[in-house]
């Protein structure tokens, strides 16, 4: 996302945008390192060990219960480890941070602010001067395509338009990583698929380091660099997914056969990890 | 009016066969029609088409505005009856003047009590209202600091669900013992009637936030604090205002049980001394004002409270009127 650096990123978790470009450098990684969590004294997951690249986009995948969401919530610094940590540039992750901004999956746009208002907030409680603040915002609802309903409220606005200000809230902090929990879950198919060719668009525009939950795997397919396949009780992660399909990403890639083998081969390997997890169950 | 109808009546008389005989709509003497054209008039007014000339009775008044004209008759049919019960009851001689004061009694004792009421009036409304202000005060602000700390819940939570439930009322003997005769103990009792309610519901409130808020708030770079201020404290007030609206008229409630007891100036102080005249058309006036006066409070807290929420949807019929309409 070409903008130029403002005063916030003086923050010292702020990485370089130098060394953000460069994989090589662990600076920008976000590492998680045999990562085990225990809610109610059940193992909900077992030792996930993941890499994500600077500016890589990772779907999380699998059957519901795998933990999927526990898992974000741990990086997002919601949900304390019982073992391991996450690492975000080599450093442990203590809390919630403003290096690792999310998105929800149930609506989390303040109903009591209207669009502009909400998509300003991160910056306000950062401390951007008005004039800045004012220019990154209308920045990000240009984003999402939100800069005519600026003077909504919440409630004067469609689900889609909705989660659309969720998206440019998390935009306008331009976070080095975006947490995203099944964002499109609860849209219509159509809204879904305009959102989902909308995201890629300012994926590819942007640094981000994504990491995203969802169970749709087309959705998976058509966004990520690389799908985790993550196996249920206890979750763990059970197989991994390059995807090679090459970026800009329009729409109709997805009616192309490499795209189509790739949906499939990712339905195969959540069915095995599926299988495998009853197996174990049974056994 | 004849001739003017026809024209409508027969526009109209396709889709009201039922309620019109055919053979009365085509009829061609000039009295036989009259009936039921008239009828028909009637079915097609409620239609926007039947405003035609025949209508010119009913076309001042649109579909809308007729609904709103039977809802406030409807709303003003209970009143009237029952002050006309009361006229007839009082004037009649059904009940005796202790028991139910004619109007006209009501009026010579409000009369004759002109001089006494400017004073009492300007004691009762500084004392609630001070008395509020302070509950409401103490009670948020109890509920907020409550839900914030941990330490506080731990200090001082065991005392506070004792002391909570138990009737204000019934302190009342131990402030006079303690406190004497006197605005300061009133203050008190109203402060801490109408803090009790305000600090179980803020305390709530605090707690139904939504977590995805919070969580969003958190991961924007807010701190604890900032989070307080600029997610919970919002999200809490549309909740707040039945108790707050409860609490103020609790707090009149509690202003009349302090001055009964503990007073020598005020409205319930002036009820009293009616009272012990057998006066009960002078009670019945005091009854009155402090009426008006919660009254008058509650619409100032809705008035105040309706731009500080203007973000949720109460100002649309809500989902069950709405569906019961349709049904």
């Amino acid at each position: 996302m070409n903008r130029s650096r403002g005063p916030r990123d003086m923050d010292p978790e702020d990485m370089d945008p130098e060394d953000i470009d460069s994989p090589e450098a662990g600076a920008g990684c976000l590492e998680l390192c045999s990562l085990h969590v225990r809610l109610g004294g059940r193992a909900i997951l077992a030792g996930i060990d993941l890499v994500v690249a600077p500016h890589e986009f990772v779907a999380l995948v699998g059957p519901s219960g795998c933990g999927k969401t526990t898992l974000l919530g741990t990086v997002a610094g919601f949900v304390r480890p019982e073992h391991g940590e996450v690492r975000y540039g080599g450093r442990a992750v203590v809390g919630a941070g403003p290096e690792r901004a999310m998105v929800f999956q149930d609506d989390a746009v303040f109903p009591w602010m209207r669009v502009r208002t909400n998509v300003a907030y991160g910056l306000k409680v950062r401390g951007v001067p008005r004039h800045e603040r004012a220019r990154l915002v209308d920045e990000a609802l240009d984003l999402v395509g939100l800069r005519s309903s600026a003077g909504l409220w919440p409630r004067q606005l469609s689900g889609g338009m909705r989660k659309r200000v969720d998206i440019a809230r998390a935009l306008a902090v331009d976070p080095p990583v975006l947490l995203m929990d099944e964002p499109y879950g609860a849209l219509d198919m159509m809204t879904k698929q305009r959102l989902q060719t909308e995201f890629e668009e300012i994926f590819e525009r942007s640094r981000m380091t994504v990491l995203f939950v969802t169970h749709d795997l087309e959705e998976a397919v058509y966004l990520s660099d690389r799908v985790v396949v993550l196996a249920p009780r206890p979750g763990r992660v059970a197989e991994t997914l390059e995807i090679p399909l090459p970026r800009p990403r329009p729409a109709e890639v997805k009616l192309t056969p490499e795209f189509q083998d790739l949906r499939r081969r990712l339905g195969r390997l959540v069915e095995a990890a599926e299988a495998a997890a009853d197996v174990r169950g049974a056994a | 009016m004849t001739a003017p109808t026809r024209p409508v009546a027969a526009t109209t008389s396709v889709a009201t066969t039922v309620t019109a005989p055919p053979s009365a709509l085509t009829g061609t003497a000039p009295a036989a029609p009259a009936a039921p054209a008239t009828t028909t008039a009637r079915a097609g007014a409620s239609r926007p088409a039947g405003a035609g000339p025949g209508s010119r009775r009913r076309s001042w008044l649109r579909p809308s505005a007729r609904r709103l004209a039977r809802r406030a008759l409807l709303r003003a049919l209970v009143p009237t009856l029952l002050v006309a019960a009361w006229c007839a009851a009082s004037y009649g001689g059904l009940v005796r003047e202790i028991y139910l004061p004619t109007p006209t009694a009501m009026w010579s004792a409000f009369v004759d009590m002109r001089d006494a009421l400017p004073g009492a009036l300007v004691t009762s409304v500084g004392m609630t209202l001070t008395g509020y202000g302070l509950g409401l005060a103490l009670g948020v602000g109890m509920g907020l600091a409550f839900a914030y700390s941990q330490l506080l819940r731990d200090l001082l939570g065991g005392v506070l669900d004792f002391i909570r439930p138990t009737p204000v009322f019934a302190l009342i003997p131990l402030f006079l013992l303690w406190f004497g005769i006197g605005r300061g103990p009133q203050i008190a009792l109203i402060a801490m009637g109408t803090s009790v309610v305000l600090s179980v519901t803020t305390l709530d409130a605090v707690r139904n936030v939504s977590p995805t808020h919070i969580r969003a708030a958190a991961t924007l770079g807010a701190t604890r604090r900032t989070i307080y201020r600029t997610v919970v404290l919002p999200s809490i007030f549309p909740h707040l205002l039945g108790a707050v609206r409860f609490s103020a008229a609790a707090a009149w409630g509690l202003d009349v049980a302090a001055e009964l007891i503990g007073s020598q100036n005020g409205l319930g102080y002036l009820m009293m001394t009616r009272q012990q005249y057998i006066d009960t058309a002078g009670v019945l006036v005091v009854v009155v004002i402090y009426g008006l006066l919660a009254t008058v409070l509650d619409r100032v807290i809705v008035l105040v409270e309706r731009p500080l929420t203007a973000w949720t949807t109460r100002e649309q019929p809500s989902a069950t009127e709405t569906a019961f309409r349709a049904g």
